[in-house]
């Protein structure tokens, strides 16, 4: 892992994510975050719980590792449908619209459990949570990109908004992921174990429902992705041969250092395309692994770019875990209730995630949004 | 101004020697490139459909791994990678819409083409059986299909994608991973009133599709639809009011799942009637129910 340095390097002047940014004739509108919502199972489960249940004793302090505490998980009352449907209500309660003014469904959730550890591949979660809000309407699809798979669902989104192809959309997952946790826990023996990570796991769901944006409101201003597959076999996730669920092998130090790499030139070109500097963000909100490898990121940011944003990054890792493609709609969702996001503030979503993926998303919050958050009392 | 699709191109794999899903998908996406004459570096978007790959992948999206395999812009972005260096990276991700799941593909594809994001996108999708005995009765012959999609200015090419779904029971058919006996098996299982189910929403979004083009099924000169299966095709003809030589069969074709639109799509260019078709009807129906539909001008 390369040691961070204080003096800003030289970054390579690239245009090498996939970026929609400001409005064109072809892309004349923009897209505005209209509603977020999530679903936490209340059952928590320690770190100390975690690592007491491994067959072999480990001495791995997994939670000086991560800074994780805990991690919601089901305990067989959630799976991924149930997670993805109740923070579909959760969004579209805070809304208030009529569901059946969406246009669009689509789930970026890695897991598809129902009934249980059932995987169901056909027909497509997003259908299902679709019947079950009552967006009738709706074109539905599922996609799969690993844990950017929400914000994957939300570029696409954006696109379909920015061209007037569609009006409003609706990104789901559910994640009842723990049980890799589970299988790990039998196989894990050192700090090296290339399922150590599955004992970061932990379940969510969450939503976000985006719209057409009207000319002054706050909104998307610039989405970027890449695939940067020199790296696509560092993590991989199968069904488990001898035990329910599945097992998930990484290569974390590998993705940490490829991350660290990748990450700053590529959030450099996402705001340059926005036209603004990393000192306006307000908020960056990173896939959360590690509160750890959270903190030495942002510091390379912060050395690569030459400045910070005006908070620190937000970590949730320490009480949730890392809840795959839930983690920045459940982040944001709880700085949002914590008062922490305020109208106007700009947000920047920066997913990582096997393949390896790195999608940026910078979007500013208006009132509405923040208000639906706030506690009436 | 529409999307094009540059290159079509399928493989019908054997049972011998295309055990891999992967293999499947990276050999057709490598003839759509060769077909268009396209270097894979100047793909921006490469999308995946394929659903039963080897020991069925979870994570990452098996697009990245045929990023990687092709090797379209796989190298780190903040390497020097001398002369032959693209202007962009590659974004690649899967979409999992079942036997739509091509069609749905065109439609994002199409999205950021229309949108002026990316030059070139690549569509591709391949089943085979997922080995390490996890589908023991597996039901589908190894087949993969690519199309390589790009936009123009010109008239023609790729129109009014649309789907309609109904709700139905176990969603008509269903593909499960399940643990039973010990072990995590893939089990599909289709219902006797899927494919007459199929074919009915097929042919009403097609309708739609035609109408909201301002056409009539009458101008269709040639049905392009998956599942490549006599009686969905049969009954989609009928539904439709198409003489049933104008819907594309491929041999074999009844066993092949999420590329069989694109091997209808193959087929369909090497047919006699291609070349004096100037209104291709493209359908694909799949379990939920789901159906989709768009037109393709195939010669502006």
């Amino acid at each position: 892992m390369p040691a961070t340095t204080s003096t800003p390097r030289s970054l390579p002047v690239t245009s090498w994510l996939v970026t929609e940014a400001t409005p064109s004739e072809r892309a004349p509108h923009r897209a505005r975050l209209a509603a977020v919502g999530r679903t936490l199972p209340p059952t928590r489960l320690t770190t100390g719980e975690v690592m007491a249940s491994t067959r072999h004793r480990t001495r791995i302090d997994l939670e000086r590792l991560t800074g994780i505490r805990e991690r919601r998980v089901s305990v067989g009352d959630e799976d991924s449908l149930s997670l993805a449907t109740g923070a579909a209500r959760d969004c579209l309660a805070r809304w208030g619209g009529d569901p059946g003014d969406i246009d669009v469904v689509i789930s970026g959730s890695i897991t598809r459990y129902r009934d249980g550890l059932d995987t169901w591949l056909e027909p497509p979660m997003s259908l299902a949570v679709a019947e079950a809000v009552g967006a009738t309407a709706a074109t539905t699809f599922d996609l799969s990109n690993a844990c950017a798979g929400t914000l994957t669902g939300l570029f696409v989104a954006n696109n379909w908004i920015r061209r007037g192809a569609a009006r409003r959309v609706l990104v789901v997952s559910g994640e009842y992921i723990s049980q890799l946790g589970h299988n790990a826990a039998r196989y894990v023996r050192t700090i090296m174990s290339r399922e150590l990570a599955s004992l970061t796991l932990g379940d969510a769901g969450g939503a976000v429902l985006v719209e057409r944006a009207g000319d002054d409101d706050a909104c998307i201003e610039a989405a970027g992705f890449t695939t940067v597959a020199g790296h696509s076999r560092l993590c991989l996730a199968y069904p488990a041969r001898r035990e329910p669920g599945a097992r998930m092998f990484t290569r974390a130090r590998a993705i940490q250092a490829a991350a660290i790499l990748d990450t700053p030139p590529l959030l450099a070109e996402a705001l340059k395309a926005a036209g603004i500097a990393i000192e306006d963000v307000d908020h960056v909100i990173p896939h959360q692994t590690s509160a750890r490898a959270i903190r030495k990121g942002m510091a390379d940011v912060t050395a690569a770019l030459g400045g910070e944003p005006r908070n620190p990054a937000v970590v949730t890792v320490d009480r949730y875990g890392n809840t795959a493609s839930t983690t920045h709609v459940v982040a944001l969702a709880e700085e949002l209730g914590a008062g922490h996001i305020r109208p106007g503030d700009r947000v920047a979503l920066v997913a990582l995630a096997s393949g390896i993926e790195i999608g940026i998303v910078l979007l500013t919050v208006d009132a509405d949004l923040v208000d639906q958050h706030v506690d009436a009392t | 101004m529409s999307t094009r699709l540059e290159a079509v191109a399928a493989i019908r794999g054997t049972r011998r020697r295309h055990r891999s899903g992967l293999r499947l998908a990276n050999e057709a996406a490598q003839l759509a490139l060769r077909r268009a004459g396209r270097r894979p570096i100047e793909v921006d978007l490469l999308l995946n459909a394929g659903l039963y790959h080897d020991g069925l992948l979870g994570e990452p999206a098996l697009a990245a791994i045929i990023q990687d395999d092709i090797d379209a812009n796989r190298e780190d972005p903040s390497e020097d990678a001398g002369e032959d260096v693209s202007p962009q990276g590659t974004f690649s991700f899967d979409i999992a819409n079942g036997a739509c799941g091509m069609l749905t593909a065109l439609q994002v594809a199409d999205g950021f083409l229309a949108a002026g994001t990316i030059d070139h996108a690549l569509v591709v999708a391949s089943d085979a059986d997922p080995g390490r005995r996890l589908a023991p009765a597996f039901p589908y012959r190894p087949a993969g299909a690519a199309l390589l999609c790009a936009w123009d200015d010109g008239p023609g090419g790729l129109s009014g994608i649309r789907f309609a779904s109904r709700p139905v029971d176990d969603g008509g058919m269903r593909a499960i991973v399940g643990f039973e006996g010990g072990r995590n098996r893939l089990a599909i299982e289709e219902g006797p009133a899927f494919l007459p189910e199929a074919a009915t929403l097929a042919a009403e979004v097609a309708c739609e599709c035609v109408e909201q083009r301002g056409l009539a099924v009458r101008d269709v000169d040639l049905v392009v639809a998956s599942p490549l299966r006599q009686p969905f095709l049969d009954d989609l003809a009928r539904l439709l009011g198409v003489p049933a030589d104008r819907v594309v069969r491929v041999r074999g074709g009844a066993e092949t799942h999420t590329a069989a639109l694109g091997l209808a799509l193959d087929a369909a260019q090497h047919s006699p009637a291609w070349a004096a078709a100037r209104t291709v009807l493209l359908v694909s129906a799949g379990a939920g129910l789901l159906a989709g539909a768009a037109l393709l001008h195939p010669h502006g």
